[in-house]
């Protein structure tokens, strides 16, 4: 249940451009999961810019998840207003980098979407009669 | 990694601007991360601008760019829940921290809602009534229009035969029903009479017309038979306290009849234009079989099939009165007068059907069941709701746009902190919401507690409706609709300050932007004035009513109802309580010249000429004794009373001046003779008649309300037994009443005492105009209130404004009666331009209601400017305490802060 709810959820704040360029895998497929993914990698990295979490999700997923940006700023900026993320500004030269960090709730939230995911992945496999590695 | 030089960056962000990225919050940003973008792909040899492309192209160009604008500004607002508590905390500091205006807007507006509601509950109320009839869309009844001779009959009723022709001939009708209006009368089980009022006959098809369950009995067969009868429920409980059936039971009504129970009917509903206490079968009635379609006594509806049209119908009925009129119009008036004849001669005898839901608000004929209520209370008192509700609403307005230099500057603030005008927008609208709110809880309070008051000033049971379910859902979006309405103006004109201006302190705001504000408060304080002159023209011409002239004298004249429960000791009763010293006249008669006691009329004509349709005069007949003129006060003009002296006096008649008039007797009356139809044919082929002397003529007085002209009256010595009235000296009410009700219960045992006052009975005839006066008077006090409220508020905040130029002028020697008369001079120009205003409005609105009065007072210019100086007075005391408060401060107070 808690999974649909969170697929629903997460439609929400989709759009028509592509999410994901699909390498690999199909939007639909990854529909729902940006926000674990974001809150997941700033949980691990610490403090990073939205340029930095594309490719630094580019890199974990070897290149088959392509975050675009009109997916990624609209998402980081729901979840600062939500108070899970929040952000520090330094100035480079003539640029204004804008660095995310995950707050104590972000965090809090994040263990319970990867629980949600793991569990999500056994029903799954469960359904599909696949053995996933 | 190659690093983009300031003219790259330079160049981006002027790109991007130019592609219409503005959000900040998000602009820095993607440049940042196009840049870092950016530099990637010329690390693999691109040149810059091929690279920036490819980078927009990942993007989805202008487009795309937009796009993403779009979304981020949505998801970030998408926090609708954080947001509107974040508007509510900050609207309930603003509150809390201006709670001196808070007060005045929330009282206010909670005053004027409250008026409004329960004016609304009135309207809903009235227009409520009949409806709880399940076919009342079908129902009509058959009003009668008789024009003849100079004498026009506006009746409810119609003749006995025409109900039942009319559903045998008219395949549309499905049903009807007659009622005969039988009034008061005496009903005893075996020893003790009591006194019904509001008795009718009935036919029996009531039950399939109107919506009336039977508790007990069957409403098939209930009025069938005759000599039987239902009762209402209360009546029932009257007659048979002790929980017996009443069913079966007999009744002996007016010591005479004997009329069998065979049913007990829920009350009606007060929402009905009608309420019998007992209806006796139709049949009980012989002239209900009767074929007189001239004599018109009932009350007739029909029910109408299912898609009937009511006009289509109406159209028929000439033919039919032709078929059946014409043979007595011949018979009365000669054979050569047929119908076209008669209506060539300038009569009337029209026939029209009134939908049931129209009898309430726009039915007022003579031989209504009750006094109807009237559309134009219901116009003028949704007018007087709707303008109560303007002026609490403006006062809020007045009163936000007026403190808007002092939130000038949180407007400049917010918005170079980047607040949109959107959020500005729903800042104030949360704040108006908030408030309007609060002040319908406190409505509702007020209007819980005030309809009792209502209630008793309306004459009305209404209650609030607070299980409806829609009565709350329109609450509270009333609630929040007024809040946006009130909200609106001060929103936008708010939010659109520029806060260059509004920082650097360029904007002289408050009273000075005043232009909108200042026709605002003209506006509410011409509504107020309008109210004023109302309610004085109403109480003048209520208080010109009761003083008038109306040819008798009304007062210390005390009246005994159903005095022919007295039978034939009715003599001897009168003179027993004339041997009281205090008690003068006394006289036995059951005509009087207040509305509700008998009436009877007939034609007559000069003797000597043949009756014809030019010498007809219809009169009202007035069967009286000898008594009767002294004891009501009436005034002989020419010739005698009868007198006890003259035996011949059985053949004589008095007219009033009317009546003369309407003869050509003005020149020397007494001794002429008039005639009327004596009954049967005479030898000679006419009608035999009968002449009565002229001995008296009689000065004019009213007896119906003074709405309607007097028409011609004539006073016959007949025996008519239903009232005595006796003339009093003033010394000792109580003792009058205590003697004659001694002498009745020794005389009648076991029959009702019941008597009025003649000139409470004459008050009653305007009734409803007494409710009107007082009902406008106290909503025209609460109009000025409000006003008041906002004025006083406008004042204090100007003298609050000022309070600096006060300090200087004191310090420099103005008196304080110089700078009161500053502070109110303002607004003591805008009352005179209201003044000016409302005078033409109120001249039309007041000449309006008198229209539907005979004999009207005169509004003199004292009452305009009675009312103009009534409203100046109020806002001037409003505004001197506030501007002797501001005027007598110590202006060290003031000045000490710079």
């Amino acid at each position: 249940m808690g999974i649909c709810n969170q697929l629903n959820d997460s439609a929400s704040y989709m759009h028509n451009s592509l999410m994901y360029r699909p390498l690999m895998h199909s939007p639909e497929l990854l529909k729902g999961t940006l926000q674990t993914i974001l809150l997941k990698v700033l949980q691990d990295n610490g403090k990073m810019y939205g340029y930095e979490i594309t490719q630094k999700v580019k890199e974990l997923s070897v290149g088959r998840i392509l975050l675009t940006e009109g997916a990624l700023y609209p998402a980081l900026h729901k979840l600062e207003a939500e108070g899970l993320l929040q952000t520090e500004t330094v100035l480079i030269g003539k640029r204004v980098r804008k660095y995310y960090t995950i707050t104590v709730t972000g965090k809090s939230l994040v263990k319970e979407r990867v629980i949600e995911f793991r569990e999500f992945i056994k029903t799954m496999s469960a359904v599909l009669q696949v053995q996933f590695a | 990694m190659p690093q983009l030089t300031t003219e790259h960056i330079n160049y981006i962000i002027k790109d991007l601007h130019y592609r219409g990225l503005v959000y900040e919050p998000l602009q820095n940003e993607l440049v940042d991360h196009i840049c870092s973008s950016a530099e990637t792909e010329m690390e693999q040899g691109k040149k810059f601008i091929d690279a920036y492309q490819e980078v927009l192209k990942s993007f989805g160009h202008t487009k795309g760019l937009r796009e993403t604008q779009r979304q981020t500004i949505h998801s970030e607002n998408s926090m609708f829940k954080a947001m509107l508590k974040n508007y509510l905390t900050i609207a309930m500091r603003n509150l809390r921290k201006q709670s001196f205006y808070s007060v005045i807007n929330i009282t206010g507006l909670a005053v004027g809602i409250a008026s409004c509601l329960v004016i609304i509950l009135y309207i809903f109320n009235e227009l409520s009534y009949d409806k709880f009839n399940a076919k009342a869309d079908r129902i009509y009844r058959i009003d009668s229009e008789i024009l003849f001779n100079g004498n026009h009959l506006q009746m409810v009723t119609a003749s006995a035969p025409m109900g039942p022709a009319m559903k045998e001939v008219y395949p549309e009708v499905e049903d009807m029903a007659r009622f005969r209006q039988e009034g008061t009368i005496l009903v005893k089980r075996s020893i003790d009479n009591i006194r019904e009022t509001n008795v009718v006959y009935a036919d029996s098809t009531i039950f399939n017309i109107f919506t009336i369950p039977l508790i007990s009995g069957n409403p098939k067969t209930a009025l069938v038979e005759p000599n039987t009868l239902v009762l209402s429920e209360s009546t029932a409980a009257k007659l048979f306290p002790n929980d017996e059936d009443p069913i079966g039971q007999t009744l002996i009504l007016d010591n005479r009849h004997n009329f069998k129970i065979t049913g007990v009917y829920k009350d009606i509903p007060r929402e009905s234009h009608f309420h019998f206490s007992m209806m006796l079968s139709m049949e009980s009635l012989k002239d209900s079989k009767n074929d007189e379609w001239l004599s018109h006594n009932f009350v007739t509806y029909l029910l109408l099939r299912d898609g009937a049209s009511a006009q289509e119908l109406e159209a028929k009925f000439p033919k039919l009165i032709d078929i059946h009129v014409t043979p007595m119009l011949k018979q009365m008036l000669g054979p050569d007068v047929d119908m076209d004849a008669f209506l060539q001669a300038g009569n009337k005898l029209d026939y029209t059907l009134r939908p049931l839901l129209d009898i309430h608000l726009h039915s007022d004929l003579s031989n209504e069941f009750e006094p109807n209520s009237d559309i134009t209370y219901v116009y003028l008192f949704g007018a007087v709701a709707l303008f109560i509700l303007l002026i609490a609403c403006i006062n809020f307005m007045n009163l936000s746009t007026a403190r808007s230099a002092n939130r000038a500057k949180e407007v400049g603030m917010r918005k170079v902190m980047g607040s949109l005008r959107l959020h500005l927008v729903n800042q104030f609208l949360m704040e108006s919401i908030l408030l309007s709110i609060f002040s319908f809880l406190i409505a509702l309070l007020l209007t819980y507690f005030a309809m009792p008051f209502f209630n008793d000033l309306a004459g009305r049971q209404i209650s609030i409706p607070w299980t409806n379910p829609a009565f709350v859902i329109i609450i509270f979006g009333a609630s929040v609709l007024i809040g946006v309405f009130a909200g609106t103006y001060p929103a936008f004109f708010l939010s659109a300050f520029r806060p260059i201006n509004v920082l650097k302190g360029n904007m002289a705001l408050g009273m000075k932007s005043g232009l909108i504000r200042s026709g605002l408060v003209v506006f509410q304080f011409s509504i107020s004035i309008i109210l004023i002159i109302g309610t004085f023209t109403v109480q003048q011409q209520l208080s010109y009513i009761q003083e008038k002239k109306i040819g008798f004298n009304k007062d210390q004249v005390i009246v005994i109802q159903d005095a022919y429960a007295m039978g034939d000791q009715l003599q001897s009763f009168k003179d027993e309580v004339l041997k009281n010293s205090a008690i003068t006249n006394g006289s036995i008669s059951g005509f009087l010249p207040v509305s509700g006691t008998n009436r009877n009329d007939n034609v007559y004509w000069p003797e000597g000429a043949d009756p014809s349709q030019d010498n007809m005069v219809s009169l009202q007949v007035w069967s009286v004794d000898q008594d009767y003129v002294p004891t009501l006060g009436m005034e002989i003009m020419e010739g005698r009373n009868f007198s006890r002296d003259f035996p011949s006096d059985s053949g004589a008649v008095i007219l009033n001046e009317a009546a003369l008039k309407m003869f050509n007797f003005t020149e020397d009356p007494i001794g002429r003779k008039i005639a009327t139809f004596g009954g049967g044919m005479g030898a000679n082929g006419k009608p035999n008649s009968v002449s009565f002397e002229v001995i008296g003529s009689l000065k004019d007085f009213h007896f119906e309300s003074l709405k309607q002209s007097i028409t011609p009256v004539a006073l016959f010595l007949r025996k008519s037994t239903s009232r005595v009235s006796f003339r009093f000296q003033a010394s000792d009410t109580q003792g009058v009443i205590n003697t004659i009700q001694n002498t009745w219960v020794r005389m009648a045992p076991g029959q009702p005492f019941q008597y009025t006052f003649l000139d409470q009975a004459f008050g009653k005839m305007y009734d409803s105009e007494q409710r009107l006066g007082k009902i406008f008077a106290v909503f025209a006090g609460l109009a000025i209130l409000i006003a008041s409220l906002g004025l006083f508020a406008l004042t204090s905040f100007t003298a609050e404004q000022r309070n600096k130029e006060i300090g200087i002028r004191k310090v420099l020697g103005a008196s304080v009666s110089s700078i009161v008369m500053l502070l109110s001079r303002e607004f003591g120009k805008l009352i005179i331009i209201a003044f000016i205003l409302s005078v033409p409005v109120a001249w039309y609105a007041v000449n309006w209601w008198l229209e539907s009065y005979m004999y009207k007072v005169e509004v003199g210019v004292v009452v305009y400017l009675l009312a103009g100086l009534a409203s100046f007075l109020i806002a001037w005391l409003t505004m001197g305490f506030q501007s002797m408060k501001a005027a007598s401060s110590n202006p060290i107070d003031a000045l000490r802060s710079e």
